[in-house]
């Protein structure tokens, strides 16, 4: 038990500079409960971080006065959060119903001849990683991409040459 | 005429026309934030009591009275402590995207209903709660607020009535569930988005546990017409139980998909043909009316009046007015299934009939799509479909099994027309 109790009093070693801390410590003014701020500090983490990792949780739960596991259950629900680094592009391609009677399939794979790599495989710089998305509210441009949350419009082969150029 | 009528009955809309009414200055010419002012001279209880006259309900698609939600908000003697509004800006049902429009082009009517509907209910904190994946709308929102508490429309003792309301944002994180009222507060409270078992509902123990009024963005864009122009003025518009109009999203195979606004109880026909008509002149097969989880309609269902009432005589909903058009060329053994594929991996997994049917239901379309179906998998459709509906907490595991039986119902024959004779088919 001692054991246990010290490993979890260990200073964490720099998981954040003192710059990203008052970052993620302003989440937890910005509402009227503190607890109300973790899903937009998490969201913090995962763009500085292209992932959430054990390490970004364990701060997390020591800055909100929350669980490991609550913490963990929240990073693993939400599709934006990864457990595993994305592309610093994230793209992202609608494959609701008006965006697949748009041929959103072929886009697909497009994205994956022209990346080289697999729906949710990062290329080996690090640059992209796509992934097939649920509704994106935009099916009057369907079928609808997305980098990094922001819309670009309806998905062309020439679309695509441009993002992944 | 019918061009003179079109921009009277025009509610939201009526301006999007306008380069910068995203900014206060314009939004103002057009009257905007006169309907708080109106309200700010009205009791909370007449504010209420008008919004309720007005017949107005609610456009996030469960069509319940705006007016009578807010009045279950419990009295501060009863209840006591912070009251809370949030604005549901986490539009995810597929074929809807009427929301990220109203945001882009209006962002102020947004803000003006927030501190209306505050001022209802009494409180002094509002929410919008907005899809992550409308990072644009995000900003434009943020500065829209930035905006409104300069010229002292949001903050402290607001056009010195003595009323206070801050507006914060708060982004969600990718999980349509959140769209349900009680799945967005736990997420909200920092948690996943395990929807509620109400009773309790969210405005007597909703956020933090306290009263809570949830409303969708467009629904709460309204409210400053209706206290500007009157209740009745908005009554008038639609039909006898719903007030006003409705922007529609419009998709699929149409000349023109965009967003149309249309007054309460205007045909359907009427509306595929504002959108162009049917793409490259084909014939109509079969039409969503209100987003990926209300059953279909044929084509000769189409003069039907597009409200909750009308739809929900053919066994469908208004929803969020998500119309998806699909024309003679589309299966709906692969719609039914891209669907329930979105549902499977939608569904938060707190209840086992949806966690478990959604997948069964997919896998079963899927077989059947690869040719390998056998006779059983109708019926075991049916049933499976028939298990969860109305077995689950939420709206969400009640279309899982509603949509594929809609399906079903509507176009048989594309369902038995891919099973072998060789498994059972006949």
């Amino acid at each position: 038990m001692n054991a246990i109790s010290s490993q979890e009093k260990n200073p964490k070693a720099a998981v954040f500079s003192s710059e990203e801390e008052k970052i993620l410590h302003s989440w937890t003014k910005a509402y009227p409960h503190p607890i109300m701020g973790l899903l937009e500090a998490m969201r913090q983490v995962q763009t500085w971080h292209l992932c959430v990792r054990p390490e970004d949780e364990e701060y997390l739960a020591d800055l909100f006065k929350t669980t490991r596991a609550h913490v963990h259950q929240v990073a693993t629900f939400f599709p934006f959060f990864t457990q595993k680094k994305t592309g610093r592009k994230r793209i992202g391609l609608c494959h609701g119903l008006s965006c697949a009677m748009a041929g959103s399939d072929k886009m697909a794979e497009l994205l994956e001849k022209k990346l080289r790599v697999k729906e949710f495989e990062t290329t080996p710089d690090g640059e992209f990683s796509w992934e097939e998305m649920e509704c994106l509210g935009a099916c009057e441009h369907a079928p609808a991409l997305i980098v990094n949350e922001e819309l670009k419009g309806k998905a062309t082969e020439n679309l695509i040459n441009e993002i992944a150029a | 005429m019918s061009a003179r009528k079109e921009t009277m009955t025009k509610i939201l809309t009526k301006h999007f026309d306008e380069p910068n009414l995203h900014e206060l200055e314009t939004y103002q010419k057009f009257g905007g934030y006169e309907g708080l002012k109106k309200a700010l001279g009205l009791k909370p209880a007449e504010v209420t009591a008008e919004v309720k006259k007005s017949n107005l309900r609610g456009l996030g698609g469960a069509g319940f009275s705006t007016g009578m939600k807010w009045e279950t908000v419990p009295p501060k003697d009863k209840l006591p402590g912070p009251r809370y509004v949030v604005a549901n800006a986490d539009e995810s049902e597929p074929g809807c995207f009427k929301d990220r429009v109203l945001i882009t082009k209006s962002p102020h009517s947004i803000l003006e209903g927030i501190l209306i509907a505050a001022y209802a209910i009494g409180a002094e904190d509002g929410f919008i709660f907005i899809r992550g994946e409308y990072a644009v709308q995000h900003k434009i929102l943020s500065e829209a607020i930035a905006e409104a508490e300069r010229a002292n429309l949001i903050g402290k003792d607001i056009l010195g009535s003595g009323f206070s309301c801050r507006i914060s944002l708060m982004r969600g994180a990718g999980a349509y569930i959140c769209g349900l009222d009680t799945a967005l507060l736990e997420t909200m409270e920092g948690k996943k988005a395990w929807p509620r078992q109400p009773p309790p509902f969210p405005t007597v123990r909703g956020l933090m546990n306290q009263p809570t009024v949830v409303n969708n963005v467009e629904t709460l864009a309204m409210l400053p017409h209706i206290l500007k122009d009157g209740s009745e003025a908005f009554a008038k518009i639609g039909v006898a139980k719903t007030g006003g109009t409705g922007v529609f999203s419009i998709s699929g195979d149409v000349e023109n998909p965009g967003i149309y606004e249309f007054p309460m109880g205007t045909p359907l026909r009427k509306m595929i043909e504002a959108a162009g008509g049917m793409k490259g002149g084909r014939a109509l097969k079969c039409v969503i009316p209100g987003g990926a989880s209300t059953p279909p309609l044929t084509a000769s269902e189409i003069d039907v009046p597009m409200d909750f009432e009308s739809l929900r005589g053919l066994g469908t909903f208004l929803g969020a007015g998500g119309v998806m058009v699909l024309d003679e060329t589309r299966n709906m053994l692969e719609t039914a299934h891209n669907i329930e594929r979105f549902l499977a991996h939608e569904s938060c997994g707190q209840c086992t009939p949806c966690r478990e049917g959604s997948e069964w239901t997919t896998r079963i379309l899927e077989r059947i799509m690869s040719g390998e179906g056998v006779k059983d998998d109708i019926p075991n459709l049916q049933r499976v479909g028939e298990n969860i509906t109305g077995k689950v907490i939420c709206a969400l595991g009640d279309t899982v099994g509603m949509v594929v039986r809609g399906f079903m119902k509507k176009f048989p024959e594309d369902f038995s027309a891919k099973i072998p004779v060789k498994n059972g088919n006949q």
